[in-house]
């Protein structure tokens, strides 16, 4: 992982996406959808990163020949039609970028806690309400399972290459 | 003190202080030289094993592993940190032909086991039969056969409680018993698994025995070293005989040498072939970083009028063998709604209104045995994966989603979501059957794996196969590999135990002959 951070064109042109591409209930949100997508990015290659930055530059400018202002300035539904024409085409290239911007876009707002609540995800205390379970119910099977991953118990019987370092398992609980 | 409350006192045993014996980017402060009989690049499935045999046997052993260390109290419920921290390159790891393959690896301590599903099913034996048959390992399936039952003893393999399991899985069930179909409790290795479904991002409850938690310790128990955040740059040699790695320290960029008797390479199909590349070793078959194998999967999204909560209950409890003849098994598998946003194609609005019905969602995948092979290319040092999807592959792609389909309709499935770019919704049976009636341009498929296999691939032949029966590097001295790279052929199966059993197979053949590896 890299402490990576969006230039201020790639931020742009994912913060005019988040409409396009997010539910409505989630563009309060944009910010921090955003700030997600950096921390995705600086786990990514750094291949991955470069194409996307080139990317989304192209597709910033790619809206000047037909609406005379960038990707980043558009309206509300000229935004809308200018991505919808990226994921139909016109080549390969086009339909992959956008289609990566989605996935990007779509995974940093439902991993917002606003949109997970909303859905009714709530993993958190779930997680703690079976850690729990294992404990109190499964609590002594667990530890033996434990104990038994540190008893000896040698490949060959009586296979010792070097008997004073294979001596140091502890025999089980 | 009640019993109850002692047990949630006492922490599990891979809980609380780092344990000695784990070295971190934290506690190497220059360039550094260690000596040891063997050293093994990579902590997953088969390093682990390897290194905690070879270490209760009395060897000296320093294990290396690029990725962090991490302890079962640092699995959280946050998922894209999970993801950020636990898989390489962020999960964002493609294999490159139409369609791409994506796929997934571990990068920590323990490595994939730390992030797979847990299950653990021994290697069929008509793939054995083909082992021995065409690659030339006679005797492989009686030899494997106590290593299994080793492997199952230590890593506490298996099937579900009840009370773990999940409404999704019930309903994957529900289908197949309406059907007919076969369907059978997933055996795992597990230890009372609660049914937390955070397998893929690590287990919170310490139930998930991966190697972490399991050859892990067993290594350190018996003396071994493990050096986390190191990652292996070549391997030493003189002439043809490997004598040690040389690494680099995460963050710093210390170098880490070791000087060993023995190298063994654990780092997975993908980067085994690029490191045994890179440092120089050449095979007279000329295989390294052929065969690659990867069981393509695609996976379909069921709606359901009943709540599933496919967040709720143990990852993948079933399977559905009715197809596995014909390389096909079906499975649920729980994902947080990130993932699932992420696989759809919808947008804007019309996402909103999908992912509101994410509680009655119930996402199933499948495992295609694959007959076609792609390669592992280094390229600047780093490996590339191409893999061409085979035009057999894809129709029985194609037909695995129609099959299980037509399973989630009998189940009660409302809507089905195809993995196929502008395909529409299913709503019947029927229209799933259907679904058989024209080829599918397999190029707009979503298709992933985590399963990569064969790219140093076992043989008696040398100038056919990378290694020997053994996991040794043909016309390579002291270099063995313990990892899936082994396979001869896809196996049809989740591959984790075949790997630990095969490095308890070729650690018993180092044990029996130590004097040679220890001069």
């Amino acid at each position: 992982m890299t402490d990576y951070q969006h230039s201020p064109t790639t931020a742009a042109v994912l913060r005019s996406l988040v409409p396009v591409i997010c539910p409505p209930e989630a563009h309060a949100l944009a910010d921090a959808i955003v700030a997600h997508v950096a921390l995705t990015l600086g786990a990514s290659p750094p291949l991955v990163r470069a194409g996307l930055a080139a990317g989304l530059a192209t597709y910033d400018l790619g809206a000047l020949p037909r609406y005379r202002r960038r990707a980043r300035h558009l309206g509300p539904e000229a935004a809308e039609r200018y991505f919808a024409s990226w994921e139909r085409g016109p080549t390969p290239l086009h339909v992959q970028l956008a289609h990566a911007i989605n996935q990007l876009v779509s995974l940093a707002c439902y991993e917002q806690p606003e949109m997970m609540e909303r859905v009714g995800y709530r993993p958190g205390p779930w997680i703690e309400e079976v850690r729990r379970t294992r404990l109190t119910v499964h609590g002594d099977a667990a530890r033996r399972q434990e104990a038994q991953i540190l008893a000896p118990d040698p490949l060959r019987p009586g296979a010792r290459v070097r008997p004073e370092r294979a001596a140091r398992g502890k025999e089980p609980a | 003190m009640t019993a109850a409350a002692r047990a949630a006192a006492r922490p599990a045993l891979h809980e609380g202080a780092r344990p000695p014996g784990v070295h971190t980017r934290h506690d190497v402060h220059g360039d550094a030289v260690l000596d040891a009989d063997v050293v093994v690049v990579g902590s997953g499935a088969g390093g682990a094993t390897l290194a905690a045999e070879l270490a209760e046997a009395g060897f000296d052993v320093v294990l290396l592993e690029e990725g962090p260390y991490y302890q079962t109290r640092d699995f959280t419920a946050d998922t894209s940190a999970m993801v950020r921290q636990l898989y390489r390159d962020g999960g964002a790891t493609l294999a490159l032909g139409s369609p791409p393959v994506m796929y997934q690896e571990g990068r920590a301590v323990g490595g994939s086991t730390v992030i797979n599903g847990g299950m653990s099913w021994r290697t069929p034996d008509k793939v054995l039969a083909r082992w021995e048959r065409e690659a030339g390992l006679a005797g492989i399936a009686r030899a494997l056969e106590p290593c299994f039952e080793r492997v199952e003893r230590r890593i506490h393999v298996a099937p579900m409680d009840d009370a773990a399991i999940g409404t999704d899985n019930r309903l994957l069930k529900r289908g197949a018993d309406a059907l007919g179909w076969s369907v059978i409790g997933n055996l795992r290795n597990q230890s009372h698994c609660v049914g937390s479904n955070r397998c893929a991002f690590g287990c919170p409850t310490g139930a998930k025995q991966s190697a972490l938690v399991s050859y892990v310790p067993r290594a350190l128990a018996f003396g071994a070293r493990i050096y986390a955040d190191v990652r292996v740059d070549r391997i030493m040699r003189h002439g043809k005989r490997a004598t040690g790695v040389i690494g680099t320290v995460a963050g710093s960029g210390h170098r880490i040498a070791v000087r060993a008797k023995l190298v063994a390479l654990a780092c997975g199909a993908i980067h085994t072939p690029a490191l045994l590349a890179r440092s120089g070793f050449r095979s007279p078959s000329g295989r390294i970083g052929h065969n690659l194998s990867m069981h393509p999967n695609v996976k379909v999204v069921a709606i359901f009028d009943e709540s599933v909560a496919n967040w709720r209950g143990a990852h993948q409890a079933f399977q559905v063998r009715q197809f596995q003849e014909q390389g096909l098994v079906f499975a649920a598998i729980g994902m947080p709604p990130s993932v699932l946003a992420m696989s759809f194609p919808h947008r804007g609005a019309a996402l909103g209104r999908l992912m509101d019905q994410y509680d009655h969602m119930l996402l199933a995948g499948m495992l295609c045995e694959d007959t076609t092979t792609g390669r592992v290319r280094t390229i600047d040092g780093r490996p590339q994966a191409f893999y061409q999807l085979a035009p057999a592959d894809a129709a029985n792609l194609q037909r695995g989603v129609s099959l299980l389909s037509e399973l989630l309709f009998a189940a009660g499935a409302r809507r089905i979501l195809l993995p196929f770019h502008g395909a529409a919704d299913l709503s019947s049976a029927d229209d799933a059957r259907r679904l058989l009636d024209r080829p599918i341009e397999p190029r707009g498929w979503e298709v992933v794996t985590v399963h990569m296999m064969g790219t140093a691939a076992m043989g008696k032949d040398r100038s056919r196969a990378v290694t020997d029966g053994f996991g040794f590097v043909h016309d390579a001295d002291r270099l063995m590999v313990a990892d899936a790279s082994l396979f001869p052929t896809p196996i049809g199966v989740n591959p984790m135990e075949t790997i630990m059993a095969l490095a308890t197979r070729n650690a018993g053949h180092v044990i029996d002959h130590a004097r040679r590896f220890l001069s």
